[in-house]
């Protein structure tokens, strides 16, 4: 929960203000470029704070720099193919512009910028009318670092190794049950434009901590939906015409890979 | 014998595996944000519990914007002092700057107005901060590279207000008055005499880069340490006259760990060097 912001208006509150301006909105490289002293004069600036910003003009410009600088680490981390076809378009640069400007960073969590980013092309559906799988590819980036760093849950206790139509399913708290319109998962630095296709995958952790996921059947999907809700196994089997035998199958073998911790 | 002393180094991601595996380290102390560790899980942050929970541990902060006006995120406030706790931090420190406004982060530390108003409204918000914190708190001096504004005193006297203002220590970012003094054009020993070096705790030592086209030192703690910020932090070892820590921070291009502890180990050298007049008590 984030307090209300202070509204502690006066020249300092100004300055900064200014400054927040300067770093994040897009076009104001040239607007406070072009003119310092009218940039700090629309923000209600004093004459000499007006001044200050003609005298350092170009050494504020490096605090827009390095704003950006600070994205350069996380985001391409994080969204390699993402990151791999906007640079191939040469927008990565104005993509990151969108993004600041959106002013859409507030946790002071800088692993949140990840998620963040993906909430702003959610938002904002920037890129989408040209590439329609977007949001999707980078949605299903993210996903592999959420996962990899989920915090870690207690071992759960007394669980059932082989599941039975009145069983609940146990997942571990890292995993994720996906659907796409687009094979995002195929998508490479190399080919980052992913086919069209309906997509479920399974997404968890191994033994090892490593990221893994495993693509599903549609019914397989909505059946494990069904499960993360709490339904039992033979109850979600059945409300969807699933085989009672397949699912358990379907669990026994997901169980074996790590993506569910047993039944209860 | 106390930890907290001689030259530790910031605890980084690529480190965390072989750092977890030593079975013994020179390292005194390592240095860790907090704000990438709480709240995390998997592989890579039960490498970095290990690592907590065996080796003493100072936590420095990046995003509390003490000098901005955000109001604080009361959860990620909680998670903080949760985590100094845990690792038993003998202090934490943030640095003397603000990184949020109006809600938005940028997670850059930017400069504050050097003007009376700036330094009633941080020392008020540092004052609120060490009422929360269940360790004593530290401000940073950082690298400016302009002043925010028409300036009504100087860097030094800014920090120096607010330091006594807010009555709390101090983590002397070393390379942080080398950088400034370059870029500003001051006499970095002139700077340090008459600071209130009683109230260090703990210094910081990095690497910088000459950027050509803007004509500015960046505070990149991306290269090594390079001699004349070594020779300053030897300078001024003495006049502080205890053995305060002294961490090596690494946050781009880093190295191989054992380049790293080579660089450390050398620091440490020249940290024991200047030291040893004050510790025999042969110091003037």
């Amino acid at each position: 929960m984030i307090e209300s912001t202070e509204q502690a208006l006066g020249p300092t509150w100004n300055l900064q203000r200014c400054m927040a301006d300067l770093i994040l909105d897009a076009g104001s490289a040239e607007s406070f470029g072009g003119d310092p002293r009218a940039f700090g004069a629309g923000r209600g600036l004093q004459k000499a704070d007006q001044e200050a910003l003609e005298k350092f003009k170009s050494q504020l410009l490096v605090y827009r720099d390095l704003a950006r600088t600070a994205l350069e680490d996380p985001l391409p981390d994080c969204f390699p193919i993402t990151h791999a076809l906007l640079e191939q378009a040469d927008l990565w640069e104005g993509c990151l512009d969108a993004f600041l400007a959106s002013r859409t960073i507030q946790s002071p969590y800088y692993r949140d910028v990840n998620p963040s980013f993906v909430a702003w092309l959610a938002n904002s559906i920037w890129g989408q009318e040209r590439w329609p799988f977007l949001l999707e590819l980078a949605h299903f980036e993210y996903i592999e670092v959420e996962i990899l760093r989920w915090p870690d849950e207690a071992p759960a206790m007394d669980l059932k190794a082989a599941p039975a139509g009145d069983s609940q399913v146990v997942f571990d708290g890292a995993t994720r049950n996906l659907a796409y319109h687009f094979r995002v998962h195929e998508a490479t630095k190399q080919d980052p434009e992913p086919a069209s296709g309906e997509t479920f995958l399974l997404g968890y952790r191994d033994s090892e901590g490593d990221f893994i996921y495993s693509e599903l059947s549609a019914h397989a999907s909505a059946f494990l939906a069904r499960c993360l809700e709490g339904a039992a196994v033979g109850k979600a089997a059945s409300g969807l015409g699933l085989e009672l035998d397949d699912v358990l199958d379907l669990l026994i073998g997901l169980r074996e890979k790590g993506a569910l911790l047993g039944f209860r | 014998m106390n930890p907290f002393t001689g030259v530790g180094v910031g605890l980084r991601r690529p480190h965390l595996e072989k750092v977890a595996a030593l079975d013994s380290t020179p390292v005194p102390f390592w240095e860790i944000a907090p704000e990438n560790v709480v709240g995390q899980g998997g592989s890579r942050h039960r490498q970095v519990m290990k690592i907590l929970e065996r080796d003493p541990v100072i936590t420095h902060g990046l995003s509390m914007s003490i000098g901005g006006f955000d109001a604080w995120d009361r959860d990620a406030l909680a998670n903080l002092k949760g985590f100094l706790k845990e690792t038993r931090s003998p202090w934490h420190s943030e640095h003397l700057c603000w990184t949020s406004f109006g809600g938005a982060t940028t997670h850059e530390l930017l400069p504050m107005p050097f003007t009376r108003d700036a330094v009633r409204h941080t020392v008020e918000r540092a004052k609120r901060v060490q009422a929360e914190l269940p360790v004593p708190f530290l401000f940073e001096n950082v690298s400016y590279y302009a002043c925010l504004g028409a300036p009504e005193m100087s860097e030094k006297q800014f920090l120096e207000e607010v330091l006594e203002g807010a009555d709390c220590g101090w983590l002397l970012d070393i390379n942080n008055v080398y950088v400034n003094s370059r870029n500003h054009g001051f006499d970095p020993r002139e700077w340090l005499e008459g600071m209130p070096l009683d109230r260090v705790q703990q210094m910081h030592i990095a690497g910088h880069a000459w950027f050509e086209a803007e004509q500015l030192i960046i505070d990149t703690h991306g290269a090594p340490v390079i001699d004349p910020v070594i020779e300053l932090m030897q300078w001024v070892l003495p006049r502080i006259g205890r053995p305060v820590p002294v961490l090596l921070e690494r946050d781009n291009e880093i190295p191989e760990l054992d380049v790293l502890l080579a660089e450390r180990a050398s620091l440490q050298k020249a940290y024991d060097a200047a030291l040893a007049p004050v510790l025999s008590g042969n110091h003037d």
